[in-house]
């Protein structure tokens, strides 16, 4: 199984891929984790504050992949995107389960301890374009995102933390995710 | 749900932080709404997009190896092509774990300080290499490993500290190097989190676990297993705690 290192899979690429890691194929497996293994096991870091439990969830997700691999449908969706929502489903569930509470603890990226393991870079081809998409949000856009993504809050939450009515937040949500939707769709997959 | 409220749910829903109840009546929806399907979609990638926008971190080595075994266990395949190189973590620590009575007597010796135990330690050392050898000869494809293969040291505490440990290395030209500490008597639990490390005579140090809880006996084990790091070299074995003090150290002799 061969895809090209680099640049936005194919959607017959993507269901390949798929396809492979359903049947356990090694390469399959291989070219998903170099391709996804790092911006999910950044999430994991970020979201639950230590390697060993951004390790396990990476591997939770590979694995709930396979589980879930027949039913993806790249007609309906990214690969990329499919991944990082099991991933952050899988965190916040996890959060969750160990808290006891609904909103998971915010551990910013600066406040975990530098890695000291030899790094073998991958190419991370997502990150600029979602860098560039992001950009079309005002800062406090950004932030409603953050929190909510990353803090876990909904939108009750966030109202009744900033004294401001409820729909308006959702509304705020909403317009900030079509604004990326909107930025992300000048990158579509070939 | 009818659309509308659906669609008021959406933004929640690809962010991923509504609760069970109403994150299943929305996929139920879904499920038979191919409009408010396609918003779901482009918000979810739209939501998605903030995961990679973060600052990459650097990813634990052989962690793809054991996806890639993790995965292809759950699809019934066949062990991974590169097994004749990598002795996985997982699969020595298992061994390790629950081997022989011999380990096991090594093991038991935890409970008690190593630094008051002088007279034991030679003798507990070549008890301790010598089921490292077996267990490892075991799973390792190709037979035994040699003693210049398989090294150890005693981990001593600083200053007025308590505790003590072993620190097991494979350094091989023939499997990928690994690490296992051994931990006991650290009754001090608001030192954890304790980082393990190896450092060399330059200085580099790499590192090779994190201790998140003590048993009992104030012990704990570390392992690690080095993709691209050859551990020749770094003998000199420390535990610190988050400010960065040393809680153990001591030296492998690699000079065997």
């Amino acid at each position: 199984m061969s895809t090209r290192p680099d640049g936005p899979l194919l959607a017959r690429e993507e269901q390949q891929l798929v396809e492979g890691l359903l049947g356990g194929n090694e390469d399959a497996v291989r070219a998903l984790y170099a391709r996804y293994a790092r911006p999910i096991f950044t999430l994991g870091l970020r979201l639950l504050g230590s390697a060993e439990a951004a390790e396990e969830l990476t591997q939770d997700v590979f694995l709930a992949a396979w589980r879930k691999a027949a039913r993806f449908d790249p007609a309906r969706g990214r690969l990329s995107t499919w991944l990082m929502t099991i991933a952050h489903n899988l965190a916040v569930d996890r959060l969750r389960r160990e808290t006891g509470v609904t909103r998971p603890h915010l551990v910013l990226v600066d406040e975990v301890p530098e890695l000291e393991w030899v790094d073998e870079e991958e190419p991370l081809i997502e990150r600029d374009a979602a860098i560039r998409a992001l950009e079309s949000l005002s800062d406090a856009e950004k932030r409603l995102l953050a929190r909510a993504y990353f803090g876990g809050l909904t939108a009750r939450e966030i109202a009744e933390a900033d004294g401001i009515p409820l729909g308006t937040v959702k509304t705020r949500l909403r317009t900030a995710l079509i604004k990326v939707r909107r930025a992300n769709q000048d990158k579509e997959r070939p | 749900m009818t659309c509308l409220e659906v669609r008021e749910l959406l933004p929640e829903h690809a962010i991923g932080v509504l609760g069970e109840l109403e994150h299943q009546r929305i996929q139920r929806h879904l499920q038979t709404c191919a409009g408010c399907r396609k918003e779901s979609g482009d918000l979810g990638q739209a939501a998605s997009t903030l995961a990679f926008a973060l600052a990459p971190a650097p990813v634990p080595e052989g962690l793809d190896d054991r996806v890639v075994a993790r995965v292809r266990r759950a699809a019934g395949a066949p062990a991974t092509r590169r097994r004749g190189r990598t002795a996985t973590v997982a699969l020595v620590a298992a061994a390790l774990v629950f081997a022989s009575l011999g380990w096991g007597a090594v093991m038991a010796g935890r409970a008690e300080r190593f630094a008051d135990r002088a007279a034991q330690a030679q003798r507990e050392q070549a008890v301790a290499i010598e089921h490292f050898q077996q267990v490892l000869g075991n799973v390792i494809p190709g037979g035994s490993l040699s003693d210049n293969e398989t090294h150890i040291g005693q981990l001593a505490p600083v200053a007025a500290g308590t505790g003590g440990g072993f620190a097991l290395q494979l350094v091989s030209p023939r499997i990928l190097d690994f690490v296992m500490v051994i931990v006991n008597g650290l009754d001090d639990p608001s030192v954890l989190p304790l980082r393990v490390q190896l450092v060399n005579d330059r200085g580099r140090v790499l590192r090779a676990g994190r201790i998140d809880t003590l048993d009992a006996n104030g012990g704990a084990e570390v392992y690690h297993q080095f993709r691209t790091q050859g551990l020749g070299g770094f003998t000199i074995v420390n535990v610190v705690d988050p400010a960065g003090r040393l809680v153990l150290t001591g030296t492998v002799d690699q000079s065997n």
